[in-house]
Formats: C-alpha cells, sequence, structure tokens
C-alpha cells in the first residue's frame, strides 16, 4: 500500500514536473526563440540573416531594423533572439554569471520621458539616454528612434570594465534599413516577393 | 545466530495433484519466415501518418539542399494572398474566433485540463506518455524552427499574433499533438474515439484556415505541423500505451490486463494448438482482481473430459511494472532479498517456468506446469498450467487440522529443498476436496535467505489461522517445526513482510492473530530488522530526491507562472 502510494507521489510529481518543464515551452519566449545571431551581412552576397527579416517583420513601420555586424569578442555570448508580433529583441551576455548584459529591442515607439536626448551617432535616428542607476553596477538605457520604430539598449553592467560594454553596442550592434531587407527579399525570389504586403508603401 | 534445533517432521510430504487430463495432438513448429501468432505492428493510419511526416522530413532535405526555398515561398505567397483577397471584417471575426485552440492560453488550459483529469482518474501510462509528447513535439519544432529560420507569410498583412519563425508551425503542431493526445488518454476506444477524432480533425482544420486566413504561417507550415504533431501523439500513444493493454475506460478495475477478444484471443487459441499441442475453444480472463502482475486467464480445453487449464498471459508492460514496484521497494525498505528487476518478458516467464517445475518436481502442490507459448516475439508469452477447478481460498473454504498439516508441510518442504515463495496469502492457498494447493509462485526463489524462510513459514501459519484459532495451528506447527523455528518465524514476520491482503484480512477480522501467536510461545526472540541499508539504496534514494526537488522547483518556476 505504501509502495503504490509512494508510486503514485513520484507519478504526480513527475508528471507535473515535467509538465512544468513542458509547459513553459509554450510560452512563446522559449520554444520560439532562435540561438542564431541576426547578421547584417552573411555569405558572399551579403545577405541579412532571416533573424533580421523576422525582426522587420515584427515591426512593419520600423524603417530601421538592429542586427549584429560581425563576431561578437572574445567573452561575449548571444542570447538568443526572440521575435514576435509587435516586438522583438536579442541579447548579449558575458561573464559566467553574465553580470554585463546588452539587451537589443525594436518596437514600433518608445518613452523617451526622463531621458536625455544627446548627439546621435547613426544616421537617420535620435538618440536619447537614461541612466538609472551607476553604482555598484550601472543599469540604463540608450533609445535610438526612427521613422515607425525604435530600438533600444537596455544595460546591466557589473561594477568592472562598464566601458567595454558600452563602446561594443556601439560597435558591434548595427542596423540595416527596411528598404535594403524589401531589395533582398525582392532579389532572392527573381522580383516575385516583396517584404511588406503590395501597397503599403 | 547460532543455529537452531530442528524438530523432526512427524507429517509425511504433502500430497501431490495428479495431472490434468488434457488432450494433446501433434505441435507444429512456426517455419522461418512465418508470422507470429500475433504479429506487433502499427494500425494502418499510423503508417500513413509515418510515412507523411517522413515526407516532410525529406521534402526539408532536398529545399534546402537544392536551394529551392523560393518556389516554396512563392506558392505559399500565392495562396495567402489569394485568401487576404476575400478578407472581410466579418469573416475575420470568424477567423479569430476558429483560431482561439491554436493560442498560446487554449493549449495551456488543454494541457492542464489533460493533467489533471489523467492524475484524478490515475492512468500514470497515459500522462507519462502526454508528458513525453508534449516535451518532444515542442523541443522538435523548437529545434526544426530554429535550424530552418523561414521568415513569416511575405506580402500580406499578418492580422493575428505570432512568435518565432514559422516552419513548422508550432501552434498547429502543439495543437495536433494535443487533441490527439487528448483523445487516445481520456476517450475509450470505439464509437466515442471515432467521433473524437472527426472532431478534432474539424477542430485542426478550422484553427489551420483560420491562420491562414490571418496569414499567421505558410501553407506548408501549417501542413507541416499538423502531419508532425499528429504522427507524434499518435505514435506515441499506439506504441507506449495500446490500447488493448492500457484501455482508456471509466469504471472500476485493474488496467494492466489485456484484452484477450479479438486478434489476441485468436491468437493464443492458433499459439496453443501449434506450441503445445492443447486444442482450445475459449480464452477468458479469471480473477483479474487478484492479479496485477499478469493477466490470468481460464482456457477450456479438449480432454477426456473436457477441462480446464489455467494462462498467466505475460506483456512487456508487465516487465516495466515489475521494475518500478522494484524500485519502490528498495527505496522504501532496501534489500529485503533480491529485488533485481527483469530485464524481458521472455526472462520473466522462463524463471516463473522454472521455479514452478522445481517445485513440482520437489513435490509440492502446486500446478503442473503446461509449458510456454510465445504469442509476441520478446512482448507477450502466456505461461499455461493445470487449472484447479472446483477450488476455494483458503481463506473461504472449510479448514481442518488436514489442512493445517498440508499447509505446514508445504513450508517444511520448500525448506528441505531451498526455496521460498515469498508470497503466501489467501489467494495463493486453494483448497478442493480438502487437499491444499499451493499458486503463483512467480515472487519464488531458489536458496532464500533464512529469514525469508522464516517469513514464509509466519505467513503460512497466520493464513491457516485466519479460518481457525492460533492455538490450533500452533499446536499442529509445532509437530513439523521446533519452539526455536516458530519463535524465529514471529521475530521475523511483522507488518510490510506480511502480503497486503493478508494484513487486510486480519484487520477486517478484527484479531490480533499475530499477537496471539506471540502469546502462545514459550518465549520470543528479538525482532529482525528488516530495514537494510546498501550503498545501492543509498544512492538511488539520493538520486530520486534530487529528482523530486528539480522537480518541485520545475513546478515552481514553470506551471505556477503564467504562460508568456
Amino acid at each position: 500500500m505504501r509502495a503504490a502510494l509512494a508510486g503514485s507521489l513520484l507519478a504526480v510529481l513527475a508528471g507535473l514536473g515535467l509538465s512544468g518543464c513542458a509547459g513553459n515551452s509554450l510560452s512563446r519566449s522559449d520554444t520560439t526563440a532562435s540561438p542564431v545571431e541576426p547578421r547584417c551581412s552573411r555569405g558572399d552576397e551579403g545577405a541579412a540573416a532571416n533573424g533580421v527579416i523576422l525582426m522587420a517583420q515584427s515591426v512593419p513601420t520600423a524603417s530601421w531594423v538592429p542586427c549584429l555586424r560581425g563576431a561578437l569578442p572574445p567573452g561575449w555570448d548571444f542570447g538568443g533572439l526572440k521575435a514576435r508580433d509587435g516586438i522583438a529583441q536579442f541579447s548579449l551576455t558575458s561573464g559566467t554569471d553574465q553580470e554585463q548584459v546588452i539587451q537589443v529591442r525594436l518596437q514600433p515607439s518608445c518613452d523617451t520621458r526622463g531621458s536625455t536626448e544627446i548627439h546621435s551617432d547613426r544616421d537617420g535616428m535620435q538618440r536619447f539616454e537614461r541612466v538609472t542607476q551607476t553604482t555598484p553596477g550601472f543599469v540604463g538605457r540608450r533609445y535610438y528612434v526612427f521613422e515607425g520604430g525604435c530600438i533600444t539598449f537596455g544595460f546591466t553592467l557589473g561594477p568592472d570594465n562598464r566601458g567595454e560594454p558600452l563602446a561594443l553596442a556601439g560597435q558591434v550592434v548595427g542596423a540595416v534599413t527596411r528598404a535594403d531587407l524589401s531589395e533582398q527579399v525582392h532579389d532572392e525570389s527573381d522580383g516575385r516577393l516583396s517584404l511588406d504586403p503590395v501597397g503599403n508603401g | 545466530m547460532a543455529s537452531l534445533p530442528q524438530a523432526p517432521p512427524e507429517v509425511g510430504p504433502a500430497r501431490r495433484p495428479g495431472p490434468p487430463a488434457v488432450q494433446q495432438v501433434r505441435r507444429r513448429r512456426r517455419p522461418s519466415g512465418e508470422a507470429p501468432p500475433l504479429p506487433h505492428h502499427l494500425n494502418a493510419s499510423g503508417k500513413w501518418w509515418l510515412g507523411l511526416s517522413g515526407l516532410v522530413v525529406v521534402a526539408w532535405a532536398v529545399v534546402i539542399a537544392t536551394r529551392t526555398v523560393s518556389v516554396f515561398d512563392v506558392v505559399d505567397t500565392r495562396v495567402l494572398q489569394a485568401i487576404a483577397g476575400v478578407r472581410t471584417p466579418w469573416l475575420t471575426r470568424v477567423a479569430e474566433v476558429a483560431g482561439l485552440p491554436a493560442t498560446p492560453w487554449a493549449l495551456q488550459f488543454l494541457w492542464l485540463a489533460n493533467v489533471v483529469v489523467l492524475v484524478v482518474v490515475r492512468r500514470w501510462r497515459h500522462l507519462f506518455v502526454w508528458v513525453g509528447v508534449f516535451l518532444a513535439v515542442a523541443l522538435l519544432g523548437g529545434s526544426m524552427a530554429g535550424a530552418l529560420q523561414r521568415p513569416r507569410p511575405y506580402g500580406v498583412e499578418i492580422l493575428g499574433p505570432w512568435a518565432g519563425f514559422s516552419m513548422p508551425s508550432l501552434p498547429m503542431l502543439l495543437l495536433s499533438a494535443f487533441l490527439v493526445s487528448t483523445v487516445y488518454s481520456l476517450v475509450p476506444a470505439g464509437r466515442s474515439r471515432t467521433i473524437g477524432k472527426w472532431a478534432i480533425g474539424v477542430l485542426i482544420v478550422l484553427a489551420g484556415l483560420s491562420r491562414l486566413y490571418l496569414a499567421q504561417d505558410h501553407p506548408t507550415d501549417v501542413l507541416a505541423g499538423v502531419v508532425l504533431g499528429v504522427t507524434f501523439a499518435l505514435a506515441a500513444f499506439r506504441l507506449l500505451a495500446p490500447n488493448d493493454v492500457f484501455p482508456v475506460r471509466y469504471s472500476r478495475g485493474r488496467t494492466a490486463h489485456l484484452d484477450v477478444t479479438g486478434a489476441r484471443g485468436e491468437a493464443i487459441i492458433r499459439a496453443l494448438h501449434d506450441q503445445l499441442g492443447l486444442i482450445a475453444n475459449e480464452v477468458k480472463p479469471f480473477g483479474l482482481a487478484g492479479s496485477g502482475g499478469s493477466t490470468p486467464l481460464r482456457i477450456a480445453v479438449k480432454g477426456d473430459p473436457d477441462t480446464y487449464v489455467f494462462g498467466k498471459l505475460y506483456a512487456a508492460t508487465h516487465v516495466r511494472s515489475d521494475r518500478s514496484y522494484k524500485l519502490v521497494r528498495t527505496l522504501l525498505y532496501g534489500r529485503l532479498e533480491d529485488e533485481k528487476p527483469y530485464h524481458s518478458v521472455r526472462r520473466l516467464v522462463q524463471y516463473e517456468d522454472y521455479v514452478l517445475r522445481l517445485m513440482s518436481d520437489a513435490g509440492l502442490p502446486v500446478a503442473h506446469p503446461l509449458g510456454i507459448v510465445e504469442i509476441t516475439p520478446e512482448r507477450e508469452y502466456l505461461l499455461v498450467t493445470e487449472f484447479f477447478d472446483g477450488a476455494r481460498e483458503v481463506g473461504d473454504a472449510e479448514i481442518d487440522d488436514a489442512v493445517i498439516d498440508q499447509g505446514l508441510s508445504v513450508v517444511r518442504r520448500m525448506w528441505d529443498v531451498g526455496v521460498a515463495h515469498r508470497d503466501i496469502k489467501p489467494a495463493n492457498l486453494l483448497v478442493r476436496d480438502g487437499t491444499l494447493f499451493l499458486i503463483d509462485t512467480a515472487f519464488a526463489e531458489v536458496r532464500p535467505s533464512p529469514w525469508r524462510q522464516a517469513v514464509d513459514l509466519a505467513n503460512m501459519m497466520l493464513v491457516l489461522g485466519l479460518r481457525t484459532d492460533a492455538a490450533r495451528v500452533y499446536s499442529r506447527a509445532r509437530r513439523q517445526f521446533s519452539d526455536e523455528e516458530i519463535a524465529e518465524a514471529f521475530a521475523a514476520t511483522r507488518g510490510l513482510t506480511m502480503p497486503s491482503q493478508l494484513r487486510h484480512m486480519l484487520r477486517q477480522q478484527g484479531r490480533d492473530l499475530h499477537g496471539d501467536f506471540l502469546e502462545l510461545l514459550p518465549y520470543r526472540l528479538p525482532p529482525i530488522r528488516i530495514q537494510r541499508w546498501t550503498w545501492r539504496r543509498a544512492g538511488l534514494t539520493v538520486a530520486t530526491l534530487s529528482g523530486l526537488l528539480i522537480v518541485v522547483l520545475l513546478i515552481v518556476q514553470n506551471v505556477l507562472g503564467p504562460p508568456l
């Protein structure tokens, strides 16, 4: 009897546990995440990765789409790409406990209230900065606002060597125009397909 | 411990029943290449879905290798654009409703509802297969989508929510797998399940059409998702929880028994004829309530006159149950004796047949073994023995001194030949015309520990005392066993060393029969410790507890939180 009871208990717990494990896979952020880096250009033709196109589809109004210009420097890892209707994001992490995290997010718009506009280092984009915390670690956001969209860099950095991640965000994370992506889709399908619905400008 | 003096036996060996008068005909050897009596196979629809899944995978490989994905993109886009051409506000609302089953919240609800129902009805096998299907399709679908990296449809406005890459369609993959799993784990086979299959077919088609109308997926994404989802669930349930072994039903009764009607019943009759030369004309389940480890059968055979034989049908599932049972026993009680599991159903049946023949050769009143019959190679075997027609359980029969002596001499004889039955309980002691028979030797052991031999004696005395009294059984026992041996038996036996049926009957009678025997003993020996710790038990306990801890953490982290 006790054995049967214990067996039943184990079965329930295991079932629920596995259900939990699997249940989370229903959450769209997990099963649908991609571990492949969204490179701005790849191969001989220099075409953007499909992950970049997927991000463009997330925010159909965005005239710019973030991407990675090249390989990440040693010590940095790609944290996965999650794209869904209305929002797309990927992250870069560093350190064994992910002490340094840069999150890059594309949305139709951003709430830049409380941030300060500074000179932009990217053409066609306005840049805003907001620092939430400086000690012991650095927490802040950088916004690039452009026509039809906004790219947000979220920084969560440890107390050491915070300059490197801030520089990395500017060097490694780039952006491609929607027009370039449309042209890519058009060319790859021999002119038969377009990224956006015909008539959407 | 010093060896105990043994009382000289005053009663002769147990009487041996005569062999059954069954008619046997010439046996037939199955030639090479001929199918076994009951071949193991998937149903035709399962093969069809497996073929379709293979086609999907091959198509992916060809498209990637030949770089022709744009061809599919163009065809899919044209279909979606044509559908988008008929969009109207009311049709869009209809499509949104039709697509609800494939939304994350609906899928989460479907999943949790199934888990709750399966736990409530204690259908563990189906629950585990469900979980396995879920994990497999979620992981496989996510990995494939990540590997294929197909963007969402081009050139058409996407109206509904979506997430991640589109091939295969994860919502359709999960919905198909979940609905098929639901039907196979909750709906009884037959007309109800057939209706259920049509119903989920309609749901899947409507959800798929909705996703195409809203341009959330390409047509080929939906197709691939449905094919893979249905195939996975179908194959898993048909292979791991086949209906004839684990039928879905809501009436009371054990579910580990095999259905012996239809093809299996015919296969048993054919196999008995070919392999044992027995002409059977009826196979019926018998005494299912007292058996959990096999499917007991009463088989009517030709004889002089016509008679019955007894069959124990073992399947691979019984071996798995035996494995789980022994693991739990090891965790709870340690190494009481040999708790090593069997690794195949063939070994299990061979062992029981061997022990039965050993006991039969030793003159013990067990059923005459008639042989082993192969139903499905490595999956199902039938152990055939004599059937004690008209016998009654010792708990229901008239018990006189002769029956008590026979029961005690059975234990004495087992001690002499070096075997232990290990499951002495009322259901395993039958009485017919004043003769006692010992059945179910599945747990018997050759060269058991002295402790286990002592337990057999105490359990036999307790069983015999159920319909009589302790003083009478004790006085008869002293004719075959010394006081020291009886004292050792009751020092070894308490609580879990008694079969649950015996404990239950003792409780029902409201008598402290065990205490009565202890009172009769001229002296008592200290109780023998039954909890034995070994490195294996310690390791298994640590592993199990660690697993449980992980499971609890997973529950807290995943199930309790809302889906994103």
